[in-house]
């Protein structure tokens, strides 16, 4: 680290010690240590309404700090950004920020490529093997490691950008974390919710503000859903390779006590493989109930990802999914395009819509601690073989920002850092889209995946694997269990 | 016939060898050896390096540069997988089926336009439509098609009566395979019209009508008259086609993923799976370096055949 850097670190604590004392204070944590530990009693959809607005930030003042604003340089980046099927609002939170950046660094040149999800693993894998890699990529949060392990990223976290750690999730600094060493900083951060159809509900002759409580309960409802209106009562996903998959299925591994390893546990080492215990097996039993015994939910969960969900959810054919809470965000936008009959249909189950919590199993309530990562490549990996990193730094640094974090998941998503939280624009958020405080109250409940470079293999090839060798009924749910333990296993024996 | 002692055998007329046959083209291999340069530098390289990495091991925790040498395991690995086998059985059972439809509903369309009719220019132009559409188009309209809840095929078919519910097309591992295949032939089976309807149209008509002339009838003017002169243009349509079809990526990996439970998996998406899903890169270059063998049998029977007659034209 250079004096220079040093120096800046220096400034920015102490400049950022107040700030961070009031974003702790704003969430209800106290230590002599000054770590953040969330406490989840008091995380609650009133509690995150009670924070709005307490806090005024400056991001050019604060970035000014890390990179002077008339900084000459270079930055090359890569992001799973907004695309087309997404809400027009996210599209022009993302304009905004780039025209915001250039505009208080107007001499730092981008060059930003905006990747599909489904491509820019792959087109990230290949370019770090031919050393044509970008300088800075925001990952999905299962992805960073990978790289970290392989000794492709800078050692960088929040501090080289003037916060502190604190200032963001411990899940999601776990999952910028290998082997001791930070290797990055938290974008955005999310969870699910339970989203059900009011409507439906009462069909079914349920209470239709009472989502089931338990997993157990869940599939009973889904049952009765099914039984007393023919209609399709919760929204599995099965398929291989696609992310939808784990972030539905692993909170039910976890709450019934399972999981792939031991990450649902506080203190996770991921060196026990918890794919076949009772916890697990409970979890597939619920889904082989669902799809095989009580035919409750959709046949094509096979083939579906939760976009495959939403057709028949907007149509009131289907009763519950877990979903971001843009999902809400989203059947507005199919009701709005929707035409003739289908509209009044659509408008209907948009005002029938409802948000819960993700039930609880015999051991805990959980959901997939989500999100994304800014990650900085080493010299020897990136197009041209050198890093800006004060000019990296400089985007580092406002994408983090309490303000652009916020605005930058404004719909899809919750901002990575903390203080965010706090300032006027995330009030303006909860004030503008429903549901948000409640998927936002499951953010305590949050589970990462486990922070190991074969994690990806692990939740969409094995996992989905497991699922559609029970649900096929090519295995029963014993050797479904026994077969993908045996691949965990084989997995993390290095083979 | 045995030769007796003391005779002398003829002796065959020898021609010049490799090295005089290349000299004596040499003009022609000048022409090539750029392509050949551009060949060896962007398809020579990149096969070696499979070749090299089939020996190595390359677990997701490990940069390229640290991949651990394990001779032919990875080889010997893949060859004992139960999984192998079934995707083996899958990609046998997706290539034959394929090429067959394919080919025999190509062949029909071409005997079908041979003909002078009313509208036949529009309805060749309509029967390539399925070749022209992005093969990422047509699978995902194939897939909400098929869809086993909200399908429009299931959906008529009930509306028609055949079935009480919608049928299972893509969830089923009974059905799956099937179901891919009908998409692969309605996307092929153009290419086989194209080429079979080229074929047709060297045929020479004279033939036809001396054949005729002689009382022969329909059938047997096809078998004997037009078959044996498609007989290089169909033994390269199907090739060509089996070889596409042992390439195939598009439809099974965006309308099912080789799943469900694996029941579509086929020998490149099992490659793909293992390279860019599971970042096995060692193992999924072995798997690719025994596909390349395959493709390099049929490759050479291919060329056999194209190029039959061309060295004695050489000459």
């Amino acid at each position: 680290m250079t004096a220079q850097d040093q120096r800046v670190r220096k400034l920015r604590r102490t400049s950022t010690a107040f700030v961070a004392l009031v974003a702790a204070g704003a969430i209800g944590m106290s230590s002599a240590m000054a770590q953040t530990t969330i406490d989840r009693s008091k995380w609650s959809p009133d509690y995150v309404r009670e924070i709005a607005g307490t806090l005024e930030v400056d991001t050019a003042k604060e970035c000014a700090e890390v990179t002077p604003l008339d900084y000459e340089g270079k930055v090359t980046f890569w992001y799973v950004g907004p695309t087309e099927a997404e809400p027009d609002l996210h599209k022009q939170m993302d304009q905004e920020f780039w025209d915001a950046f250039k505009e208080t660094y107007p001499n730092i040149e981008l060059t930003v490529q905006n990747i599909n999800y489904n491509q820019m693993l792959d087109k990230l894998r290949t370019a770090s093997l031919g050393r044509a890699a970008p300088m800075l990529a925001r990952m999905p949060i299962l992805w960073g490691v990978e790289f970290a392990a392989k000794g492709f990223l800078q050692e960088m976290g929040p501090e080289d950008v003037g916060y502190t750690v604190d200032e963001f999730w411990p899940g999601a600094m776990k999952s910028v974390t290998w082997e001791g060493t930070t290797y990055g900083i938290p974008t955005n951060n999310e969870t699910m919710a339970l989203i059900w159809n009011s409507e439906l509900f009462k069909e079914a002759g349920l209470d239709p503000e009472s989502p089931p409580a338990t997993w157990d309960q869940l599939v009973e409802y889904s049952n009765t859903i099914k039984q007393e209106t023919g209609k399709s009562g919760y929204g599995l996903v099965a398929r291989v390779n696609a992310g939808n998959t784990p972030f539905r299925f692993m909170p039910v591994m976890w709450a019934e006590g399972g999981g792939a390893l031991d990450e649902a546990e506080d203190n996770p080492t991921y060196e026990d493989v918890y794919i076949g215990n009772a916890g697990s097996k409970k979890a597939l039993q619920h889904a082989y109930d669902m799809y095989v015994r009580d035919k409750s939910v959709p046949v094509s969960a096979l083939t579906n990802t939760q976009t495959e969900n939403q057709d028949p959810f907007i149509a009131g054919q289907l009763a519950m999914v877990i979903a971001h809470p843009a999902e809400y965000a989203t059947m507005l936008d199919r009701a709005r395009k929707a035409t003739g009959s289908d509209k009044e249909i659509a408008q209907k189950v948009v005002d029938n819509m409802r948000y819960g919590l993700i039930p609880e199993g015999d051991v805990r309530r959980s959901v997939v601690f989500g999100g994304s990562n800014i990650h900085m490549f080493k010299d020897d990996f990136v197009d041209g073989g050198e890093v800006d990193r004060q000019a990296a730094l400089a985007l580092v640094c406002f994408m983090t920002s309490p303000e652009w974090s916020t605005k930058l998941s404004w719909v899809i998503s919750n901002p990575g850092n903390l203080r965010g939280f706090a300032t006027k624009w995330n009030k303006e958020r909860l004030d503008s889209i429903k549901f948000l405080d409640v998927a936002t109250s499951m953010l305590p409940y949050g589970v990462p995946f486990p922070v190991i470079p074969e994690s990806t293999e692990i939740m969409n090839i094995i996992v989905p694997g497991m699922l559609q060798n029970a649900l096929t009924e090519k295995m029963t749910v014993d050797e479904a269990l026994a077969d993908a333990d045996d691949k965990v296993k084989e997995l993390r024996s290095g083979l | 016939m045995a030769t007796a002692i003391g005779e002398t055998r003829p002796t065959a007329r020898r021609g010049p060898g490799l090295a005089g046959r290349i000299y004596k083209h040499r003009t022609d291999y000048l022409y090539i050896l750029p392509a050949l340069i551009v060949m060896f530098v962007v398809i020579g390289y990149p096969v070696y390096y499979v070749v090299e990495l089939s020996f190595f091991k390359t677990p997701p925790s490990l940069a390229m540069s640290e991949k651990i040498f394990v001779g032919v395991d990875n080889y010997s690995r893949i060859l004992q997988a139960k999984s192998f086998h079934e995707v083996t059985m899958n990609t046998v059972v997706w290539t034959v089926f394929s090429t067959l439809f394919a080919f025999i509903l190509g062949f029909g369309a071409a005997l079908a336009l041979d003909r002078a009719f009313f509208l036949r220019g529009p309805l060749r132009g309509a029967l390539l439509i399925p070749f022209v559409i992005s093969a990422v188009a047509g699978s995902f309209v194939w897939r909400w098609m098929y869809n086993s809840d909200i399908g429009v095929i299931g959906a008529f078919l009930v509306e028609l009566g055949i079935t009480d519910r919608p049928l299972n097309f893509l969830d089923n591992t009974q059905t799956v395979l099937a179901s891919l295949i009908v998409v692969n032939v309605w996307r092929e089976f153009p290419f086989a019209m194209i080429m079979m309807l080229a074929g047709l149209q060297t045929v020479p008509d004279e033939l036809h009508r001396a054949a005729k002339m002689d009382g022969a009838s329909v059938i047997q003017r096809f078998f004997h008259v037009t078959m044996p002169h498609l007989k290089s243009v169909t033994l390269i349509t199907v090739l060509l086609l089996t070889v596409n079809n042992l390439n195939s990526f598009i439809i099974p990996w965006i309308m099912t993923g080789g799943g469900p439970a694996n029941a579509s998996d086929i020998w490149i998406t099992a490659i793909y799976q293992l390279a860019f899903g599971r970042v096995r890169f060692g193992i999924a270059s072995a798997y690719s370096v025994i596909l390349f063998l395959v493709m390099m049998v049929l490759g050479y029977y291919y060329v056999r055949i194209m190029t039959r007659g061309d060295e004695r034209r050489a000459e």
